[in-house]
């Protein structure tokens, strides 16, 4: 066992646990000839459950293979992990999906672990040559996705909509990326912020980095959907099947956070921070411009929407913007705060989609209206949505609001008095349109229509509820997570 | 558990709505019995807690307390660590500004669960909410940790905005979220204020962050640019996000817009608590958490707040006398009764702090007497219009007596507690430094007589006059009715004659306050 690489494949261990998994998903499928996909569904599980064993052994190791190109760190441990438990509850979904076939949608489960495995090297490299790789494999795994109902007009034009954006972003930050290889001759975030060819380009004449730098935030902020890169955000969320609108807004978009933090971390956090300090200054304030716009035009789009399922898209649109204030905050108190708030994401969406998930399985429809009066016939899964909501809204006692909290902190500590407000006051904006929803539930007539149970997904809705309370009272553990997982990025540990 | 104590009172609820969740839906006898059972044990432990466990210290004692390094000589202190990370603690106590609300809210929700037992739609709900709400009222008034202080104040959002959305009159969803919106916003300013604050103390500690306010230490040093928004330096802002995010609870004339949608589609339990504690939630933090935190801006806006305050005072008077909604008529009385509040605060004597605390107190019984008088009648006529009815004193004779009872305390009637404490808060504007306080004593005399005419004219409308036919049969009140308003008629009488028994918990503190506040002036 002298041989370096295979030790190295070690370390990789979570990553090939995953891909196994998807193969033998595949084939698995095949063998049974599309019939009752649901075991390949338990399949994927059981793959999860082993990758994650895999990622726990991993907690707080920190190691470089194959020559530097992965990673394995704490920091990307956190988005692996949340990825893996995201997928579970996502395959769950597809699994209790009333609108989905029972069979011949084993392709499903297929795609999403690519998709996942896509995420796991997009957050745990340096290179960014691997990164742009990761970021198609999941981008070709989601378009995929987006357009599974081959049917149905939506997803087709979804998935069209979602092929063209995509393309086009990765093509603009893959030349961006070409332009900072050309400045610094190396692909590695870790030794490009202080490559000296960088510091002396920047201290003549910035206007080359600073074009690398824009080129390259685009294709995050498509990623992220920030304004204005959103466009195909509310067409894709609404046409995809509603488990893989949850798997694209809540792990797919954090991935695209994990490795926006990871660049940015590596190039103006780390040793790169005295050397290109002053311009990591003005990278914040357009982050803290897009993150305002971004905010403002998601929860004000959302006043108007009649679907549930594109509302929480337009709402996921404005979630990112408050992330990105903990971003543009540019110190690892910032990070780690939007790293947190990331983290309540991950509980408050995925429930808020499960809820979706259930009422579109006993209404046939994703409109607000159709649940006027629900709150009576399913009161557990309703009052859980609540609590969803209180916390999209930010409102304690619940994790949605600790993590606005630790964002408004390192805003106003950095100077960004100005983005706090504007945050503050879009969450006054988002209660409206949360509201509705509970009102839509609880305020009118009770319905006419029975709803079926579902004690699975309620079951599973009801954890991640409570999660998102608990974790609202008790914060410690996730807080100091998120913090230790910042701690150990490579290149910003030193400093 | 006497130290305790405080813990018990706030949370018993809490355990009453645990319980009350988990029984069937089916069983409302035993829902009612537990919602009872809660809020009576409540109202006992905080009857205790004013008249025995509280103890009364004189202003030399509570000075004491402070160079000991305990400003506020808060009683009932628990203290630990909460959120470590950030420096957040479950800090609990009372001095003499809170003892008497605390005492006030555990009798009105008691009272709330009896006037609410003929509420038959979703009483499990109902029930619920009602105990959560309790839970997150007491949290305020108790909480001495700025933190802790502001997720009692969003807890109790949440319930009212189901208790009016669900249970409310015809406009119930439009009046639900204007209270709902119009909170949040305010709610949000004082969540960038609390931030701030934290940012440059280091601290959430209440009586902490007072005495670094008044020895000058809280002027945003430790913010970039001195913490300076838009011009205003950093105290200036912070005042004013605290004050307008409290201002919106009280409700301060132009944030009241939202009150009289809310009390008229509230059902009669939920005005009741809404007039009677909730709007006193707002006087409070002003004297907690807004003026000892921002001394300098408080004196320099002084002027300022008497004029909102006066203002109230007459615009909410003169608008109820053109209401012809009964409830609507009371709910603009309470945008007036409260004006009082924040004139008295604004003057900055001691009679004028000292009425202010004893009229929201005192405002605290008589609305909620009034807002039981209005549920009666509208619970046989089913309207609630003005014109609508005539000579209800003979059919209803016992009513009519404890309705111009409690007409005579809103009024500030003497020998009633209205007049102890509206008197003093007008002699104690009359009496302050800024002698431009007369000119608005003056002024705000025009609305007792708004508020004398509104009262009069409306109890001659229903009450007097010809008898109307279509209410011939209409039902005397009842013993459940008389047994919710007696306690309200009761102490709006007793501490009309005794004002002592409020006077004389609260005067320690608000001399404390007043000695806080005048460090810098």
């Amino acid at each position: 066992m002298s041989n370096p690489y295979l030790e190295g494949l070690a370390s990789i261990a979570p990553e090939i646990v995953l891909t196994v998994t998807a193969l033998a998903a595949l084939v698995f499928d095949l063998v049974v000839k599309g019939r009752e996909s649901v075991r390949v569904g338990y399949l994927s599980l059981a793959g999860l459950a082993a990758t994650a064993w895999f990622l726990f052994g991993q907690w707080g190791v920190e190691s470089h293979m194959a020559y530097g190109m992965v990673s394995v760190d704490q920091f990307g441990n956190f988005f692996k992990l949340f990825t893996v438990a995201a997928l579970a509850v996502v395959v769950l979904y597809v699994m209790h999906d009333r609108r989905e076939r029972t069979s011949g949608v084993g392709e499903y489960y297929f795609l999403l672990l690519g998709a996942a495995i896509g995420i796991f090297f997009m957050v745990s490299t340096n290179n960014l040559l691997l990164m742009v790789l990761g970021f198609e494999l999941l981008s070709l795994s989601s378009y995929s996705l987006a357009g599974f109902h081959k049917g149905n007009r939506k997803s087709a034009e979804a998935s069209m909509k979602y092929v063209i954006f995509g393309g086009l972003s990765t093509g603009i930050m893959v030349y961006g990326i070409s332009l900072l290889y050309g400045l610094t001759g190396t692909i590695d975030l870790s030794l490009m912020a202080t490559s000296p060819n960088l510091v002396a380009q920047v201290g003549s004449n910035p206007i080359p980095f600073g074009i690398a730098t824009v080129l390259i935030l685009a294709g995050f902020a498509y990623k992220i959907s920030l304004a204005p890169f959103h466009f195909w955000t509310p067409d894709v969320y609404e046409g995809a099947p509603t488990p893989v609108t949850t798997f694209l807004a809540v792990a797919s978009k954090a991935a695209g956070f994990g490795a926006l933090l990871r660049f940015l971390a590596a190039l103006f956090l780390g040793q790169g921070a005295t050397a290109l300090g002053g311009y990591g200054e003005r990278v914040a304030l357009m982050l803290g411009l897009l993150a305002a716009i971004t905010m403002t035009l998601g929860n004000f789009a959302a006043l108007r929407q009649s679907s549930l399922k594109r509302m929480l898209a337009y709402s996921s649109i404005a979630h990112a913007g408050y992330v990105v204030v903990g971003i543009a905050c540019m110190t690892r108190e910032g990070f780690s705060a939007a790293m947190y708030y990331l983290a309540a994401y991950y509980f408050m969406n995925l429930g808020a989609f499960g809820f979706l998930v259930y009422f579109e399985g006993v209404t046939g429809s994703d409109t607000i209206d159709s649940l006027k009066g629900m709150g009576f016939k399913a009161p557990l899964i309703s009052i859980i949505m609540v609590a969803f909501l209180v916390s999209l809204t930010g409102l304690p006692p619940t994790v949605g609001f600790y993590g606005k909290y630790l964002l408004f902190v390192e805003g106003v500590d950095e100077g960004l008095l100005w983005l706090v407000m504007i945050a503050a006051l879009n969450s006054v904006v988002s209660l409206f349109y949360y509201l509705r929803v509970a009102k839509a539930l609880f305020l009118e007539k009770p319905a006419e229509q029975d709803a079926a149970p579902a004690p699975v997904l309620t079951g599973f809705v009801t954890v991640l509820g409570l999660a998102t309370v608990g974790f609202g009272l008790y914060v410690a553990p996730l807080e100091s997570w998120a913090t230790r997982s910042l701690d150990l990025i490579r290149g910003v540990a030193g400093s | 558990m006497q130290s305790q104590i405080l813990t018990w009172i706030t949370f018993l609820p809490l355990i009453g709505m645990a319980v009350i969740l988990l029984m069937p839906k089916t069983s409302m006898n035993a829902i009612k019995g537990v919602s009872l059972a809660a809020t009576f044990v409540t109202m006992v432990l905080g009857t205790w807690l004013y008249f025995s466990g509280f103890e009364q210290r004189s202003l030399a004692e509570i000075q004491a307390a402070r160079a000991g390094g305990d400003i506020l000589g808060a009683q009932f202190v628990q203290r630990f660590d909460w959120i470590d990370s950030i420096g957040v603690q479950y800090y609990i106590g009372i001095d003499g500004l809170s003892v008497a609300l605390v005492w006030l809210t555990t009798v009105l929700l008691f009272v709330g669960v009896v006037a609410s037992l003929g509420i038959e739609k979703a009483g499990k709900a109902y029930y619920a909410l009602l105990l959560m709400l309790e839970v997150g009222i007491l949290g305020v008034f108790v909480s001495l940790d700025l933190f802790l202080f502001y997720v009692f104040w969003e807890v109790m959002l949440l319930p009212m905005y189901f208790l009016i959305g669900i249970w409310g009159g015809p406009r119930r969803e439009y009046a639900a979220i204007k209270f709902f919106l119009y909170t949040l916003a305010g709610s949000v300013l004082m969540l960038v204020a609390i931030v701030a604050l934290r940012l440059d103390s280091g601290t959430f500690s209440i009586p902490r962050l007072t005495e670094l306010a008044i020895s000058g230490k809280l002027m945003g040093a430790s913010l970039p640019a001195h913490g300076a928004l838009l011009g205003m330096d950093f105290t200036t802002w912070v005042f004013w996000f605290l004050f307008v995010g409290f201002a919106i609870k009280v409700p301060v004339w132009p944030f009241h817009t939202w009150l009289p949608d809310a009390h008229v589609e509230a059902p009669t339990p939920i005005s009741v608590i809404l007039a009677g504690i909730l709007l006193k939630l707002g006087g409070y933090g002003m004297l907690r958490a807004c003026f000892p935190l921002a001394p300098d801006a408080f004196h320099e806006s002084a002027f300022a707040l008497g004029v909102l305050g006066v203002i109230s005072i007459v615009y909410g008077a003169f608008v109820a006398l053109g209401q012809s909604d009964f409830k609507k008529m009371v709910a603009y009385s309470s945008v007036s009764h409260m004006g009082y509040v924040l004139l008295g605060m604004a003057a900055f004597t001691e009679w004028g702090m000292e009425g202010a605390v004893l009229q929201m107190f005192n405002h605290g019984t008589s609305s909620a007497a009034l807002f039981l008088i209005v549920g009666v009648v509208y619970d046989r006529a089913h309207h609630r219009d003005l014109n609508g009815f005539g000579g209800l004193s003979q059919l209803m004779p016992r009513y009519w007596a404890l309705t111009t009872l409690g007409f005579f305390a809103a009024l500030g009637l003497p020998g009633l507690a209205g007049f102890v404490s509206e008197a003093m808060t007008l002699v104690g504007a009359f009496q302050a430094a800024d002698t431009r306080f007369q000119v608005l004593v003056l002024l705000s005399t025009l609305g007792i007589v708004f508020t004398a005419a509104f009262l009069l004219y409306a109890m001659q409308r229903v009450f007097l006059g010809k008898k109307n036919a279509k209410y011939e049969g209409i039902e005397e009140i009842n013993a459940r009715e008389v047994f919710c308003q007696a306690p309200f008629l009761f102490l709006c009488v007793l501490f009309g004659i005794l004002p002592y028994l409020l006077l004389d918990w609260m005067h320690p503190s608000v001399q404390n306050l007043i000695n806080i506040l005048k460090v810098q002036g």
